[in-house]
C-alpha cells in the first residue's frame, strides 16, 4: 500500500454508540459483498469493499477517541475498554472481508470456490436486474419491509455502473441491479417482483 | 467435480458456517453476558482451527491446481478469511470471559435497544417436535427469530427444512415482548419462573 494514500485521522465528535453502530454494519455489510464479489466474480464490488475497508479503519479511531473522551473514571474505563476490544475485533473482520476483496481483484480463480460452496448453504446471495414494469419502481427499499415480508435482504444496487450501498432513502429505478441476501424461495419471489412477472407485493 | 476439489469445498462451506455461527453466539454471548455461549465460542475455535489445517492441506495438495501456485494460494487465503472472522469472534467472546461488564452502549449496538437474545430447550412434550422449522412458524407467532440451535454437541444455523427435536437448544433474538410467546410456542416449562 501507497502510505501517502493513507487518509490523515481528524477528530470529529461521533458518540461511541455511532461509531460503533456504523463499524458492524459496515463489516456485516463488506462480507456479504467479499463474497457477492467472488460469488458474481466482480473487480467492481471488490473494489467498493476495499473502499468500505478505509472507511471502517478511520471510524475506529473516532471510536477509540470518543470512549477516551468518555472515560470518567476507573469504572467507566474498564467498561469502555470492553467496547474497543469489540471494536478492534470488528475491525479484524472487514479486514478479512478487504483479504477477499484482494484476490478476487488479483484476478485470483478463488471464484469457484465459492461458488460451489454456495451451491451448498441455505443462505444465498443474488444478482436481480428490475424491470420497467415492475411494482418496485419508485418505491423505497427502506419502506418495502422486504427482510420482514419474504425474508430478502437487498444489500446494495447497481445503477449506471456505480455501486450504492446506502440504501435507506433509495428509490427503486429500471435497469437497477440489486444484490439480495436471503433463503433461494423468497429471493425468487424477489426475482418475480423486480422482473415484473408478480405484480403484487404481498 | 474433481473430488479433491469437492472435499475442498465442503470444508469451505464448513469454515464458513461455522464462523459465522461463532460470531452470532459472540454477539449473543454479550448480550446475554453469557459466559457459557462465549466458552461455546472458544470452543469452536479450536474447532475451526482444525478445519481450518485440514483445508490448507488439502488446497497444498490438490491436484487441480498443480500448475497454478497463485491459484492455489488464492484458495489457502480465502481459508484464511473465515479463519479471521472466527478469530474476531473468539475476541468479542473474550470480552465476556474477562468478566468485563458488558458497557450498555454494546446491547444498543447489537440488537437495536428493545430487542433481545433468548434461549429455550424443546421439552419432550413439545407441539413442536417433528416439525420443520417452516412449519414451526416461530417469527410468525412470535416475533423472535432463531439465530441458532445447539443438537447434542453441534451447533447448527437454521434450515427451514430442519426438523426440531426434543432437547434442541433454540437461541432467538427479537423484541422483548415476545420472550413470553416464544417460551410458550417452544413449550419450555421454566418460562414461568423466568417472569
Amino acid at each position: 500500500m501507497n502510505m501517502s494514500r493513507l487518509k490523515k485521522i481528524e477528530y470529529r465528535p461521533i458518540s461511541v454508540r455511532e461509531a460503533l453502530v456504523e463499524i458492524k454494519d459496515l463489516s456485516e455489510l463488506m462480507i456479504d459483498l467479499a463474497y457477492s464479489s467472488a460469488l458474481f466474480n466482480s473487480k467492481e464490488l471488490a473494489e467498493e469493499v476495499v473502499d468500505l475497508g478505509e472507511q471502517v479503519d478511520t471510524l475506529v479511531y473516532l471510536l477509540d477517541m470518543s470512549a477516551m473522551l468518555a472515560a470518567r473514571d476507573a469504572e467507566e474505563a474498564e467498561s469502555l475498554s470492553g467496547v474497543l476490544k469489540v471494536g478492534s475485533a470488528v475491525d479484524k473482520i472487514s479486514d478479512a472481508a478487504v483479504a477477499m476483496a484482494s484476490i478476487v481483484l488479483r484476478g485470483i480463480d478463488a471464484p469457484p470456490l465459492v461458488q460451489e460452496a454456495f451451491k451448498l448453504i441455505d443462505e444465498q446471495l443474488s444478482r436481480i436486474e428490475v424491470a420497467q414494469e415492475s411494482v418496485l419502481i419508485g418505491r423505497k427499499l427502506s419502506d418495502l419491509e422486504l427482510a420482514a415480508m419474504i425474508g430478502v435482504d437487498v444489500i446494495a444496487l447497481r445503477r449506471n455502473k456505480t455501486w450504492i450501498i446506502d440504501l435507506e432513502k433509495e428509490q427503486v429505478k429500471g435497469r437497477d441491479i440489486l444484490i439480495a441476501r436471503g433463503a433461494l424461495y423468497g429471493l425468487e419471489r424477489l426475482r418475480n417482483i423486480a422482473e415484473g412477472k408478480t405484480k403484487e407485493l404481498e | 467435480m474433481d473430488e479433491q476439489f469437492r472435499k475442498i469445498v465442503k470444508h469451505f462451506v464448513e469454515l464458513k458456517d461455522t464462523s459465522e455461527i461463532m460470531l452470532d453466539l459472540a454477539y449473543s454471548a454479550l448480550l446475554l453476558n453469557s459466559k457459557e455461549l462465549a466458552e461455546e465460542v472458544i470452543r469452536l475455535e479450536d474447532q475451526v482451527d482444525v478445519i481450518h489445517r485440514d483445508f490448507q492441506l488439502l488446497s497444498l495438495s490438490c491436484d487441480l491446481l498443480a500448475e497454478n501456485t497463485e491459484d492455489r494460494l488464492g484458495l489457502i487465503e480465502m481459508g484464511e478469511v473465515t479463519e479471521r472472522i472466527a478469530d474476531a469472534a473468539a475476541e468479542i467472546a473474550e470480552v465476556v470471559l474477562r468478566g468485563l461488564e458488558p458497557h450498555p452502549v454494546l446491547r444498543m449496538v447489537i440488537r437495536g435497544a428493545e430487542e433481545t437474545v433468548v434461549r429455550a430447550t424443546v421439552p419432550p412434550n413439545s407441539s413442536l417436535i417433528g416439525k420443520t422449522l417452516k412449519q414451526a412458524r416461530i417469527p410468525e407467532q412470535t416475533g423472535m427469530w432463531i439465530l441458532v440451535i445447539r443438537r447434542g454437541d453441534a451447533w447448527m444455523r437454521p434450515a427451514s427444512t430442519m426438523m426440531l427435536q426434543a432437547g434442541d437448544i433454540l437461541l432467538a433474538s427479537g423484541y422483548a415482548e415476545g420472550r413470553e410467546d416464544f417460551w410458550g410456542l417452544v413449550g419450555e416449562e421454566r418460562r414461568r419462573r423466568r417472569r
